[in-house]
C-alpha cells in the first residue's frame, strides 16, 4: 500500500513539473551564446564598405496590416493555429505586438555590435512591411543604410506564437521576460555563392532565406544584363518567410564557430527566459541601461557575427554595392572598381569616390545612432520597458496561477487514483463472528474508516478539478485581458515609432541629398580626365548567348577589367568579374554560374571564356577547394599550396 | 589647385621682394653666432643648432629680450661632450645663407625655410649631379635667397634659359640638403614659437609653391634634353613621375579638408536637428495610453478572478448539495 501511494505520488510529481514546463518558461540561454571567449575583430572593412547592418521590421503600412496579420497567421511556427484564434482581436494584438518588440529588441543587438565593432561600421535599418506593385507582402528599408555595402546584414525578428490560448504553452513567445528571436546573417550573394549569401539563419527561416538571396541574385542579373548596377535590397527574410515567397533548399550545418563554408549555420528556434530580476528593475530612470537580452542573445549572437565578419570579409563582399554606391558619382569608374586598376588616374580617382562613401558611412552613422537614441532611450523606450514590466508581472500571476492549476490538477489526480484504489481494494473487510455456542462465520464487514476516507477523497478530488479549471480559465482571460486592453497603447507606440523614422528619414534625406549634391561637386571640381574609362558592350560565352558587359570596351567588345553577365535560354545564368579579352572572360576573374541544380563560382585563370589553370572552387556543402582545370574541364584536385590567379589579389589602389 | 599655388607663390615673392628692399641688410655670421652665444667660432661647433635664429625672432619670441643670453660666449665647449654636427665651413656656408631669408617676420621666414625643405623632395645623388651637369648660373652665399626663387620662377629664363633656372634650383636644393640640420632647426624653433605655422592649410599651400617650383625643374630638365641623357634619363623620368604623385597628394590632402568641412557642417547639423525632432516626439508622447491600458488591464484580471471564484464555488456547491 504504501509503495502504490509512493508510485503515485512521484507520478503526481512528474505530471507538475512537466505541467510547469509547458507554462510560459524557457531556456536559461540563446544556443547561440557561445561557450568560447569573446570574439575578437580580426579584420577590417573592405574600402567604403561597412561591417554589419541591422535590419528590422519597424513599422506596418496601414494598407498591408490586414495582410500582414493574416500572413502571419497563416504560417505559425511550431503548430498549427486555431481557427477560432485566427482573426481574434487578441491573436491580432499578438502580431502587433511583435514588431514593437522587434524594434525594442533590435536595438539591443546594434548596441552590442556597435559598440565592439569600429565607429561608423555598423548601422541600422528599420523596414516598413508594406504591399508591393504585385500586390504582395513585402518590406523596403525605411533609411539609406543599406545603400552602402556591408560585410553582413542580420535580420532580427521577434516571434510569438499567434495563438492566444495557447500562448503559455511550449510555443514561441515573445511577452514579458520571454522572448523568441528569429535571425539570419547573409552577405552578398557573390561572397557565399551556393548559399545565395545566407550565412546563418534561425530554422524555420531557413529555406525562405535562400529564396530570398536567390530572388535578389536574380534581379542584379537582370540589372546588369540591361546596363545597370542593382539597387535592389532584399526583404525582410522573415516577410519573406510568412508571405511564402520562394523556398530554396541548401546544404545547412549546426552552429558552429568552425562551420565550413559553403553551407548555412542553422539556429534552432528558442523561447529564451531573460533575467526576471532585470526585467522587473526596468524603468524610465534606467534609460535603457539594463539589457536584460545581452547576457542571454545578443552578447552570443554578436560574438558569432564577428566570428562570421572575420571569415566572410573580402572584396566580394562589397564590389558590387560598392559599385552601385560609386556609380552615382562616377559612373564610368565603377565598372572598374570590381577588380580595381594599377593605372594612377584610376587610383587617384578611386581614393576619392572611396572617401566620400566614407563620408556617406558616417553621415548615416549618425542618423543609426540618433535612431537608437530616440527608440532605446526616448518616451517609446520607457514605454516599451513599462510594458516588458508590466508583461512580466502578469506572466508571474499566470506562473503562480499554472502551477496552483497544476497542483489541484495533481490533487484531483491523487484524489482520483485514491479514492478508485481505496474503494477498488479495501471498500469491506471480511471478519469471523463467533456466537456463544461457539458457532462461527465469516462476514463481511463495511470499512467505515476508510469508506469516509473515500468520500471526503471523491469530494475533495471534484473540488480539485473545478478548482483547476477555475484557475485554467483565469490565467487564460489574465492574458487575453492585457491583450485585449493593450491595443491603444501598441496603435500608440507603433505610431511613434513611425513619427520617429519618419521625422528621421525627413530629416536624414533631405540633408542627405544635399551632402550628396555638395560631395558631388566636390568630386568634380577635384577630378582629372580618366585614360580609360568604362563603357558598355559584348560579353560571351563559347556557344551561349551574348551577355552585357561593362568595363574596359574595345571594338564593342568586352576587352579589360569589369563585369560581364549573361542568361541563357535555359535559365542558367553567369556573372563574371575580372579581366576579359574579345568578349571573352580572359585572364584573372571570378565566375558565378547559376544553373537549375544550384549555384557555384570558379575563381582563377581563364582563357577564351574557360577555366585555366588552378581554380578555387565554391560548391554547395564542401568547403572551398583548389581544382585544376583545362579548357573549362575538370582534371582533378590541385596542391593546397597552388597559387590561385584570383582577380582581386591585386591592390586595388595602389596606396 | 596648382593655379592656386602659382598666386601663392606669386604673391609672396611679390611682397618678399618689395619688403627685401626695405629690410635691414642680413646679418652676417657673427649676428648669429652671438645670438645664441654657445657657438664656438674658433671649431666652427654649434651646440644648439635648433636655437638658430634671426636677432628679431629671437626677442620677439621671447617677448621680453634676456640680455644675458645676448653676451656672446665664446668659452669653448668640452670637446668630450659635444660632438661636432657639421665641419666649419659647410656652417659657415649655411648660416650665410640663412641670413638670406627673409627677415620682415616670423611667418614668411617659416613659410621660405619651409619651401626650400620641400624642394629636395625626390632628389636623389644622381638628380643632384644631372643638375650640377646640366645647370649653368653664378648664384653665391651671398645671393638672397629670394633673388634665387625669383630666378626660378622667371619666365623668361624657363624659356630662354632653362640652364639657369636648372642652376638656380640646384643651388637651393644643395643648400637644402647640405643645410638640412639648421633648416629644420630653425623651422622647428618656428614652430614651438608660434604654433599656428603648423596649420594644415597654410602648409598646404608651401606645399603647393613647391610643388609648382619642382614641376619648373622638371619642365627645365625636359627642355635642355636631360630625359635622354644615357646616365641621368632615368632620374629625370622618375623625378617627373614623383611630381605626380606628389601632387596627388597634395590635391588629396586639400580635398579632404574641404570634406572635413563639410562632414562637420552637415554632420553636426543633422545630429542638432534629430536630437530636436526626438524630444519633439518624446514630448508629444501620451504616456497615458498606456498606463490607462495597464490599470484596464488589471481591472479586468482582479474581475476575471472575482468571477472564476464564484464559478467554482457554484460548481462545487452544486456538487457537494447535488443541486
Amino acid at each position: 500500500m504504501n509503495t502504490h501511494y509512493l508510485k503515485i505520488a512521484l507520478l503526481a510529481s512528474a505530471l507538475l513539473s512537466s505541467a510547469c514546463a509547458s507554462t510560459a518558461t524557457g531556456k536559461r540561454q540563446s544556443s547561440l551564446m557561445t561557450s568560447s571567449a569573446t570574439q575578437q575583430l580580426k579584420t577590417q572593412a573592405p574600402d567604403g564598405s561597412l561591417l554589419a547592418v541591422v535590419r528590422y521590421p519597424a513599422v506596418v503600412d496601414s494598407a498591408a496590416k490586414d495582410k500582414f496579420r493574416q500572413a502571419y497567421m497563416a504560417s505559425p511556427i511550431g503548430a498549427r493555429v486555431s481557427a477560432s484564434a485566427t482573426g481574434s482581436v487578441e491573436a491580432e494584438n499578438i502580431v502587433d505586438s511583435s514588431i514593437v518588440k522587434s524594434n525594442y529588441f533590435a536595438l539591443s543587438l546594434y548596441k552590442e555590435l556597435a559598440a565592439r565593432l569600429p565607429e561608423h561600421s555598423v548601422l541600422l535599418s528599420p523596414h516598413e512591411i508594406k504591399l508591393g506593385p504585385d500586390g504582395k507582402l513585402t518590406s523596403v528599408p525605411i533609411t539609406q543604410a543599406e545603400s552602402l555595402p556591408s560585410v553582413v546584414t542580420v535580420d532580427f525578428a521577434t516571434y510569438s506564437y499567434p495563438d492566444p490560448k495557447k500562448m503559455m504553452n511550449k510555443n514561441q513567445l515573445t511577452f514579458g521576460d520571454l522572448i523568441s528571436p528569429m535571425v539570419t546573417v547573409r552577405t552578398d550573394h557573390r561572397a557565399a555563392v551556393p548559399t545565395h549569401g545566407v550565412l546563418l539563419s534561425s530554422q524555420p527561416l531557413t529555406e525562405a532565406a535562400v529564396g530570398n538571396g536567390y530572388n535578389t541574385a536574380q534581379a542584379a542579373l537582370t540589372e546588369m544584363q540591361s546596363g545597370r548596377f542593382s539597387t535592389d535590397v532584399p526583404e525582410l527574410d522573415f516577410v519573406s518567410y510568412i508571405s511564402k515567397g520562394t523556398r530554396k533548399s541548401t546544404r545547412t550545418a549546426s552552429l558552429s564557430l568552425n562551420a565550413p563554408e559553403n553551407v548555412v549555420q542553422v539556429t534552432p528556434m528558442e523561447k529564451i527566459r531573460m533575467d526576471g530580476a532585470t526585467i522587473a528593475s526596468l524603468g524610465k530612470g534606467t534609460k535603457g541601461v539594463a539589457d536584460p537580452l545581452k547576457p542571454v542573445f545578443s552578447k552570443g549572437f554578436a560574438d558569432r557575427i564577428i566570428d562570421i565578419i572575420n571569415d566572410t570579409a573580402s572584396e566580394k563582399t562589397a564590389m558590387a554595392k560598392r559599385a552601385t554606391a560609386i556609380s552615382s558619382y562616377d559612373p564610368s569608374l565603377a565598372a572598374l572598381t570590381f577588380v580595381g586598376s594599377d593605372n594612377s588616374d584610376y587610383q587617384a580617382r578611386y581614393n576619392y569616390v572611396n572617401r566620400l562613401l566614407d563620408a556617406e558611412k558616417k553621415y548615416l552613422s549618425v542618423q543609426s545612432l540618433r535612431l537608437f537614441d530616440g527608440v532605446h532611450n526616448g518616451e517609446m523606450g520607457a514605454q516599451v520597458r513599462d510594458m516588458l514590466k508590466a508583461e512580466y508581472a502578469i506572466l508571474e500571476k499566470r506562473r503562480a496561477l499554472a502551477k496552483k492549476q497544476n497542483q489541484a490538477t495533481a490533487l484531483a489526480f491523487l484524489g482520483a487514483i485514491a479514492s478508485g484504489v481505496a474503494i477498488g481494494s479495501q471498500s469491506s473487510k471480511e471478519e469471523t463472528q463467533c456466537d456463544r455456542y461457539g458457532r462461527c462465520r465469516t462476514v463481511q464487514r463495511p470499512n467505515y474508516g476508510q469508506q469516509i476516507l473515500t468520500d471526503v477523497l471523491v469530494k475533495a478530488s471534484i473540488y480539485a478539478g473545478t478548482q483547476a479549471f477555475a484557475y485554467k480559465g483565469q490565467s487564460k482571460a489574465i492574458g487575453n485581458n492585457y491583450l485585449t486592453s493593450i491595443v491603444p497603447a501598441l496603435e500608440a507606440q507603433t505610431n511613434v515609432q513611425v513619427s520617429l523614422i519618419d521625422s528621421n528619414e525627413t530629416i536624414t534625406a533631405i540633408r542627405f541629398d544635399d551632402l550628396k549634391d555638395k560631395l558631388k561637386t566636390l568630386y568634380v571640381e577635384k577630378q582629372r580626365a580618366l585614360d580609360t574609362i568604362a563603357t558598355r558592350c559584348a560579353y560571351n560565352q563559347d556557344g551561349a548567348a551574348s551577355g552585357t558587359w561593362m568595363g574596359v570596351c574595345e571594338g564593342g567588345l568586352a576587352n579589360g577589367s569589369g563585369v560581364g553577365v549573361l542568361k541563357n535560354a535555359n535559365g542558367s545564368a553567369v556573372e563574371y568579374y575580372g579581366h576579359a579579352q574579345n568578349g571573352l572572360a580572359h585572364g584573372s576573374g571570378y565566375m558565378v554560374v547559376h544553373e537549375a541544380a544550384g549555384s557555384y563560382a570558379l575563381e582563377g585563370n581563364f582563357t577564351s571564356g574557360k577555366a585555366d589553370g588552378v581554380m578555387r572552387v565554391s560548391k554547395a556543402g564542401n568547403g572551398d577547394q583548389l581544382r585544376t582545370y583545362s579548357a573549362g574541364q575538370d582534371n582533378g584536385s590541385a596542391s593546397s599550396s597552388s597559387a590561385v590567379n584570383s582577380p582581386f589579389n591585386t591592390i586595388r589602389t595602389g596606396a | 589647385m596648382i593655379r592656386a599655388g602659382l598666386i601663392t607663390l606669386a604673391l609672396s615673392l611679390g611682397f618678399v621682394s618689395a619688403s627685401a628692399q626695405d629690410a635691414t641688410p642680413p646679418m652676417n655670421v657673427d649676428d648669429f653666432m652671438a645670438i645664441d652665444g654657445s657657438v664656438d667660432n674658433a671649431k666652427g661647433v654649434v651646440q644648439n643648432p635648433a636655437s638658430l635664429m634671426n636677432v628679431d625672432d629671437f626677442m620677439a619670441i621671447d617677448g621680453s629680450v634676456d640680455n644675458a643670453k645676448n653676451v656672446v660666449d665664446y668659452a669653448v665647449p668640452s670637446l668630450g661632450n659635444d660632438v661636432p654636427i657639421a665641419a666649419a665651413p659647410i656652417q659657415e656656408t649655411c648660416i650665410t645663407i640663412m641670413s638670406g631669408f627673409p627677415d620682415n617676420g616670423h611667418e614668411p621666414r617659416y613659410q621660405f625655410f619651409k619651401l626650400t625643405q620641400a624642394l629636395t623632395a625626390d632628389v636623389d645623388s644622381t638628380l643632384r649631379a644631372s643638375l650640377d651637369f646640366f645647370g649653368d648660373s653664378f648664384v653665391t652665399p651671398q645671393t638672397p635667397v629670394t633673388e634665387v626663387i625669383e630666378n626660378i620662377a622667371n619666365p623668361v629664363f624657363r624659356q630662354a634659359a632653362p640652364e639657369i633656372t636648372i642652376g638656380n634650383m640646384g643651388y637651393l636644393i644643395d643648400f637644402a640638403l647640405d643645410c638640412e640640420t639648421y633648416l629644420s632647426g630653425q623651422i622647428e624653433s618656428l614652430e614651438a614659437y608660434d604654433s599656428t605655422l603648423t596649420d594644415v592649410e597654410f602648409n598646404t599651400i608651401i606645399a603647393e609653391d613647391a610643388l609648382f617650383m619642382r614641376q619648373i625643374l622638371s619642365d627645365s630638365l625636359f627642355r635642355v634634353g636631360a630625359q635622354d641623357h644615357e646616365i641621368f634619363g632615368p632620374s629625370v623620368h622618375a623625378y617627373a613621375g614623383s611630381l605626380v604623385t606628389t601632387r596627388d597628394k597634395i590635391e588629396f590632402s586639400s580635398f579632404e579638408t574641404e570634406l572635413e568641412s563639410l562632414e562637420a557642417l552637415y554632420l553636426d547639423d543633422l545630429d542638432g536637428r534629430l536630437a530636436r525632432s526626438n524630444d519633439v516626439i518624446n514630448s508629444e508622447m501620451d504616456r497615458e495610453a498606456l498606463a490607462n491600458s495597464l490599470e484596464i488591464t488589471e481591472d479586468l484580471n482582479q474581475d476575471a478572478k472575482r468571477k472564476s471564484k464564484e464559478n467554482m464555488l457554484r460548481t462545487l456547491s452544486r456538487i457537494l448539495g447535488g443541486r
